[in-house]
């Protein structure tokens, strides 16, 4: 059954107040078991929409957006899950599937979003030299606006326009295209890190980096909150050996220079 | 704390003084960084992920709180921009820790190592909360029940990270408590908790870089006799695995040092990688 123009602009509405919330993740409407219902519920066949965000949000229980990475996208999975299995008639099972394209494709178009917005820094910080809040506030509202268009489009287009044109687009992105973006999408964070090191990081504090490193390579875990205990580990050794010693400098211990810089004899 | 100085009591009301400890702040202004805890991805971008949205969550109540200082408005601003990253629930408790210092007149690079020393581990624990455990509990309920035909599911669900929403209220308000009590502490050993503050955001990066920074090359070395070896899993990872990624960053470092502007490295990140991809080295 095909998708009126009315249902084509009603479920990108809905669908994209479900993005923003991907983008801001403050009440989780961008999970599938939310949006295929919603989907549903605009193309008049809420029982389809249930069917497809509950097999779609279990797939998706284990894809998360943890640690800044981009991972497919849930608002196309559980759009496309419930318009594919209207228009072409195909159990959720298979349509969940076809959906994967599209997911794709939002994926890549929110991780361009993102590295693109890394030149709005600049400005971000004209207006924090300026102690401009509402400039600051304001590149919040734009982004969020942008985010949200560009969501709109790629959902009117690929629930009403262009199914089949999207599926074929995405299909035929070239490989080191793709391979590429993944691996600039790995290698950028490594700046945010290096410019908080380039004013954290004074010798003594070198080893703690270090230790930190090692523990996260060594144990591979899901997050980072043991590398935290451990970091509080360290924090507490020093901060107790700082408050024994007389004049700051302690015989045997972890070098304790503070940031405001005593000489390095420590180590 | 202060000293006692006799001269300033021919001024008792000097509304300035930066040594006594002010509330400047409401109980609506920490509520109302609970609020705008919402515009904490609104501008998310890889280089310095949330600096955008985390800023912009506490800078209503800086104008209030350097309302006549706009040279430490600025200061306060600018320093955080740089790059964090946490989880949204658990952000107004730390950001309103963070403002409530402010507020008592806590030095920017202070409250910056703390920042940096608590992004990490409280984004470890809503990941572990959040991610990790709420959702797929809730993911297996509501699937169940939306599988029977039923619209409780996703209602259900809403509900749920409806009421994880409504915590970041008292987090908000106990992160600011914690701040206000904790200052005098802070104040009187700001030295130590600034380098063991330090010590920790500095372990944390450590970690970071092994977990968030990704770099591995596919080549294959010839060795004779038509062998290879697989210069990532039989010579990077046999040295210390992470290595490229670790090594990476401290390039990326030394060139900052140098002056680089970071927007040009993200082009040159970029356009290498798409490169270097093609040409197989990654």
């Amino acid at each position: 059954m095909p998708i009126t123009l009315v249902q084509g602009l009603v479920v990108t509405l809905l669908a994209t107040i479900c993005a923003i919330d991907l983008q801001l993740e403050g009440f989780f409407l961008f999970r599938p078991i939310i949006v295929a219902p919603l989907v549903g519920l605009a193309l008049g066949d809420i029982q389809t929409g249930l069917l497809g965000g509950a097999l779609a949000e279990l797939a998706f229980a284990g894809i998360t957006a943890v640690g800044g990475t981009v991972p497919p996208d849930p608002v196309l999975a559980g759009v496309m899950t419930v318009v594919l299995a209207r228009t072409t008639g195909q159990p959720v099972t298979a349509t969940f599937a076809m959906s994967i394209p599209f997911a794709i494709l939002a994926q890549y178009a929110s991780l361009l979003y993102n590295t693109a917005l890394a030149f709005v820094n600049p400005r971000a910080e004209r207006y924090a030299k300026e102690g401009n809040v509402k400039g600051i506030l304001n590149l919040c509202t734009v982004s969020i606006i942008l985010h949200a268009l560009v969501y709109a489009v790629i959902i009117f287009l690929s629930t009403y326009v262009a199914q089949n044109g999207i599926r074929i687009l995405v299909e035929s992105l070239p490989e080191w295209l793709t391979h590429g973006l993944d691996v600039a999408g790995g290698l950028i964070p490594a700046v945010g890190f290096a410019m908080l090191l380039k004013v954290m990081l004074k010798g003594s504090f070198v080893p703690y980096l270090f230790l930190g490193f090692l523990f996260a390579t060594f144990i591979p875990f899901d997050n980072i909150l043991p590398v935290g205990i451990l970091g509080v580990a360290c924090a507490l050794i020093a901060f107790y050996q700082s408050a024994k010693g007389p004049g700051g400098r302690v015989d045997g211990a972890i070098p304790i220079d503070g940031p405001e810089g005593g000489s390095d004899v420590g180590i | 704390m202060s000293e006692y100085k006799p001269e300033a009591t021919s001024a008792p009301t000097a509304p300035a003084s930066p040594a006594a400890p002010r509330t400047i702040l409401s109980k609506h202004d920490v509520s109302n960084i609970a609020w705008l805890s919402l515009l904490n991805q609104a501008a998310f971008n890889m280089e310095r992920m949330q600096n955008i949205g985390f800023t912009a969550t506490m800078a209503p109540a800086l104008r209030k709180i350097y309302k006549d200082q706009p040279e430490a408005l600025a200061a306060a601003l600018e320093d955080n921009m740089e790059f964090v990253n946490t989880h949204n629930v658990t952000q107004p408790f730390l950001t309103a820790l963070m403002v409530s210092l402010y507020e008592k007149g806590e030095s920017v690079e202070t409250v910056r190592n703390i920042k940096v020393s608590l992004f990490g581990p409280l984004a470890g624990i809503g990941d572990a909360l959040f991610w990790f455990t709420l959702m797929p509990i809730m993911a297996g309920i509501s699937a169940s029940l939306a599988n029977n035909g039923s619209v409780l599911g996703p209602i259900l669900y809403f509900l749920v990270f409806l009421a994880a929403f409504i915590l970041r209220f008292p987090l908000a308000h106990w992160g600011y408590d914690i701040g206000t009590r904790a200052f005098a502490l802070i104040s009187a050993n700001a030295r130590r908790v600034n380098q063991a503050a330090t010590i920790l955001g500095v372990t944390i990066l450590g970690g970071l870089i092994a977990n968030y920074v990704a770099l591995s090359t596919p080549l294959e070395v010839p060795i004779g006799d038509g062998n290879t070896i697989a210069l990532q899993t039989e010579f990077f990872d046999k040295i210390i695995p992470n290595i490229l990624p670790l090594a990476f960053t401290f390039g990326i470092l030394a060139l900052l040092r140098k002056k680089v502007n970071p927007a040009l490295l993200i082009i040159l990140i970029i356009v290498a990688a798409v490169i270097l991809s093609v040409v197989g080295v990654l």
